[in-house]
């Protein structure tokens, strides 16, 4: 038992490591030291409180994002949907939050959350049914919608909702009744959406782990066969994850309208969907563990800023990371071999030296 | 003395537990070795191991007296090890040649040459009497042809040693006798064969030589000519057990406790089912006959709820349950044992504990306000693994881990947990040692003593017979009929399996007049 999971956790950091590695000789190929350019990145994501906040800011929707891909990975569905759904997400609290007046801030925020989360919701909504229903191949149908949401978005926001500012390709601003606390000000603001954040990760984790209904979840997750037979409805459980999968989308959406731009823009999001994949899957779901993914890859997208400007290193350099971190967990199985042996020769290594 | 196969000393350690502990096996070329020992007694390690999926901790191979070190099942094939496993490791949906040639497909590795693979499997198909096309899918195939299709795999291989980890566990009367004949002409032909049986009367049918584990360790090897089953048994498990000393008490009473009526399913325009009546009193067990896929594993699911007949009704203690899902039907008392207990009875990736309450989790006991008791959980599997003689280092561990007959304990102690009035088992003893299979039956029998019911499906016409006060025989979906299980012979039974009528059966219509007078005289 300790042995796997000790294997369990030196797998994630040896794909880290292999990672850099690996994106460090690309670096030196390119003629910079990756030594510097490295310390650069990790200058510019924790060196400083300013460094830290903007860590925290991009790790939110990241960690959201892993929440959403996590809960439908325990049904046994990759949910490669999310970035659609929180545009969508972003539409409905952005739409909340600027054509709702009149409301005190205590209702107004959780109002435009709300309505975040549901417009997520409904934007899984269809493939979900497809799936569930007629068995479409869900991925394709998500990768689909995932488009189809991007052009949409462009569509309404230069259009019938395009703001008074013509040289911004957004909508007007939300009231100020719909934008989250700041919790530190000054020239980087950390939003309150990180204790949103938070309380959603712990919320799901008991959910998962402490709940009878989580129990059943994750019962169909790992064979729906046997919780169908013991009288689990299996496909409740699947719709009820890909909704929830959905939500949490959607509230990536509006915590980025709601605490970080304060409005819409057509393109606010850089891939978040995208980013909680791998971190998902190297967390197997488990909420907790994808904070530490979260703030990771929401460090190297706030470092690689800074590593651009004083080392000369583009920061697209992070792309080849992410992209090699999800080659590596592809190639799992691999990994943990590699460490089982390597284990085993050190335990043989060992017995022999006792000797 | 010529050995095709040494293995010496071989060690495996598992997370806490020693599966192999300085194992000494010999295996002479041209015969057929039965290992045999209790559940989790870790012959299927040992085996894993020869086949190279597990590498021993300690300990060397020798095949055909030179030293073996590979570590992979690539090697050992190429070493002329083949395997077939306890759970069969075929692809459902390719056809029964792709399934025979995966790994080795003949053609360029661009160029899969299909016609060429055919023309080479084809007279293995000839040679094992399968009356199938080769491009069957292997999902349409039952049990014994399927494992036919994995022994032609290994021989396709040109395997000279040949590994069968229980292969009789999921056969019929007849297929256990043809594997008996395929073995000895396998066996004639220079293949030296290990199998790993439970069943201790194909260990004496089938064998040369016997190997005994216990706990992880060798106990001995005794020659099939010079041993009895007795020996064996003392040699198993350590001590004498009592086999099919069964204490049936008292008769059925009259009032019926389930009953089918009218029942048929059809899958597209084939009935799988067709006009199913059955019932099951109070205090009886009713066993079902049949060779595999008559439609016994149908049968029971309609009864657990999982498919919904085309037709007809189920009845429970009076209520019709037909349209209940199988969620209710367990809390009215149902209990259920499935034939697949890897497919429908477990959750591998969850551990024993969690295993224990699969389908009972919102039960007061391990449910408080929709949050998991886990403290009261873990106490009642502790007494559970107690109870049920579950053979393992704790209750947090994985049930994929354990080893096959522990794994149908942990599925019949939940059911039998949850005081059922029925249980309805599908081969609950399939693939479990002598001294479980004695529990397993001992507790059904227990239910049936107490006024409760067991619908018993079984392929096993001695388990059957020994626990059944009536037999209900099914062929291609239809009841042939059902006889009394004082009556029922290993003859008569066959007969009707295989869709023959015999004069001394009744058939469904007049199983009722039958039975009242049967209570009348009683
Ligand atoms: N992958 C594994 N991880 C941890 N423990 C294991 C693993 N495989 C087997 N074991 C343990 O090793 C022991 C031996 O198991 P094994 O499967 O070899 O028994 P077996 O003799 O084949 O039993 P059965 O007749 O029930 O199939 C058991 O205690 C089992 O729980
Ligand atoms: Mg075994």
């Amino acid at each position: 038992m300790k042995k796997n999971r000790f294997a369990a956790v030196l797998s994630p950091i040896c794909m880290l490591l292999f990672s850099f590695l690996l994106a460090g000789l690309l670096i030196l190929a390119l003629g910079k030291s990756p030594l510097v350019a490295y310390g650069a990145l990790f200058q510019g994501a924790f060196g400083s409180s300013t460094a830290w906040i903007n860590t925290i800011n991009k790790a939110v929707p990241i960690c959201l994002a892993a929440f959403a891909v996590g809960i439908c990975s325990k049904v046994g569905v990759f949910n490669i949907g999310v970035e659609g759904q929180l545009l969508f997400g972003a539409l409905g609290s952005a739409l909340a939050g600027i054509y709702i007046t009149g409301l005190p801030a205590f209702l107004h925020i959780p109002l435009c959350i709300s309505a975040g989360m549901l417009s997520g919701a409904l934007w899984a909504l269809i493939p979900t049914v497809l799936y569930i229903k007629r068995d479409a191949n869900i991925i394709v149908s998500n990768i689909l919608f995932n488009l189809v949401a991007k052009l949409v978005l462009i569509a309404l926001v230069l259009g019938p909702f395009r703001g008074d500012n013509a040289m911004v390709p957004g909508t007007n601003r939300i009231q100020e009744t719909a934008a989250l606390p700041i919790l530190v000000g000054g020239s980087a603001k950390l939003s309150s959406a990180v204790l949103l954040m938070l309380g959603v990760a712990i919320l799901l984790y008991i959910y998962l782990n402490h709940t009878t209904n989580g129990f059943e979840l994750r019962a169909v997750g790992l064979n729906h066969h046997a919780a169908s037979y013991a009288g689990i409805p299996s496909k409740k459980y699947v719709f009820f994850a890909l909704l929830a999968g959905g939500m949490l989308a959607g509230m990536i959406g509006a915590m980025e309208v709601q605490g970080t731009y304060l409005m819409l823009y057509n393109d606010f999001s850089p891939g978040y969907g995208f980013d909680g994949i791998p971190i998902a899957l190297l967390a197997q779901g488990n909420p907790l563990v994808s904070i530490v993914g979260g703030l990771l890859f929401g460090g190297l997208r706030s470092g690689s800023q800074f590593m651009q400007i004083a080392v000369g290193v583009d920061k697209e350099i992070i792309t080849v990371i992410q992209g090699l971190l999800v080659i590596c967990i592809a190639a799992e199985p691999i990994f943990r071999r590699g460490i089982n042996l390597a284990g085993r020769w050190l335990d043989r290594r060992i017995v022999a030296w006792k000797q | 003395m010529e050995y095709a196969l040494r293995m010496c000393a071989i060690t495996k350690h598992f997370p806490r537990v020693i599966a192999n502990d300085k194992v000494d096996l010999t295996l002479r070329k041209g015969e057929i070795l039965a290992l045999v020992g209790e559940n989790g007694a870790g012959k299927s390690t040992l085996m894993n191991i020869l086949y190279g999926l597990h590498t021993p901790d300690s300990g060397e191979i020798y095949i055909h007296g030179k030293k073996m070190n590979y570590q992979t099942t690539l090697g050992a094939i190429e070493q002329g090890v083949g395997m077939v496993h306890q759970h069969f490791m075929l692809i459902p949906r390719l056809s029964i040649v792709e399934n025979v040639v995966l790994g080795n497909e003949p053609g360029s590795a661009l160029r899969f040459h299909r016609a060429r693979a055919k023309k080479e499997v084809s007279p293995f198909l000839e040679q094992f009497k399968l009356e199938v096309s080769l491009d069957t899918p292997v999902q349409d195939l039952s049990m014994g042809m399927q494992q036919k299709v994995e022994i032609i795999k290994v021989l396709y291989r040109k395997a000279n040693i040949l590994i069968l980890d229980e292969p009789t566990a999921v056969l019929t009367p007849q297929e256990i006798d043809e594997l008996g004949v395929i073995l000895a002409s396998l066996k004639k032909q220079g293949m030296s064969i290990i199998i790993i049986t439970h069943k201790l009367q194909e260990v004496i049918d089938f064998s040369d030589r016997i190997t005994v584990m216990r706990r992880g360790v060798h106990i001995g090897t005794v020659e099939t000519a010079g041993t009895d089953v007795n020996e064996i048994v003392g040699m198993m498990v350590g001590r004498n057990v009592n086999l099919g000393q069964y204490d049936i008490k008292g008769v059925p009473d009259k009032d019926v406790l389930l009953s089918v009526k009218d029942l048929s399913y059809r899958a597209g325009e084939r009935f799988i089912l067709k006009d199913i009546n059955l019932e099951v009193h109070k205090g009886e067990i009713l066993g079902i006959a049949g060779i595999d896929g008559s439609g016994q594993d149908e049968l029971t699911e309609i009864i657990n709820g999982t498919i919904k007949p085309t037709q007809g009704e189920i009845l429970f203690a009076d209520n019709n349950v037909t349209h209940r899902n199988p969620l209710q039907r367990r809390r009215s008392g149902m209990g259920f044992i499935p034939q697949d207990r890897l497919k429908h009875g477990l959750v591998s990736d969850f551990s024993i504990e969690e295993n224990l309450t699969l389908g009972f989790e919102r039960k007061r006991e391990y449910n408080r306000k929709g949050f998991i008791n886990k403290k009261n959980r873990k106490a009642l599997a502790k007494a559970a693994i107690a109870r049920f003689d579950i053979r393992t280092t704790g209750e947090e561990v994985l049930a994929g881990t354990l080893s096959g007959g522990n794994q149908q304990k942990v599925i019949v102690a939940r059911e039998m947990g949850a005081r059922p009035r029925i249980i309805v088992a599908n081969q609950p003893t399939r693939g479990v040692d002598i001294g479980a299979i004695a529990f397993i039956h001992q507790t059904l029998i227990g239910l049936r003593n107490e006024g409760g019911g067991v619908l018993l499906a079984s392929l096993e016409l001695d388990e059957l017979m020994s626990l059944s006060d009536r037999i209900a025989v099914m062929y291609k979906g239809r009841l042939m009929g059902t006889l009394a299980g004082r009556d029922a012979t290993r003859e008569k039974l066959g007969y009707m399996m295989v869709g023959r009528m015999n004069d001394n059966v009744h058939n469904g219509e007049n199983l009722q007049t039958e039975k009242g007078a049967r209570h009348e005289k009683e």
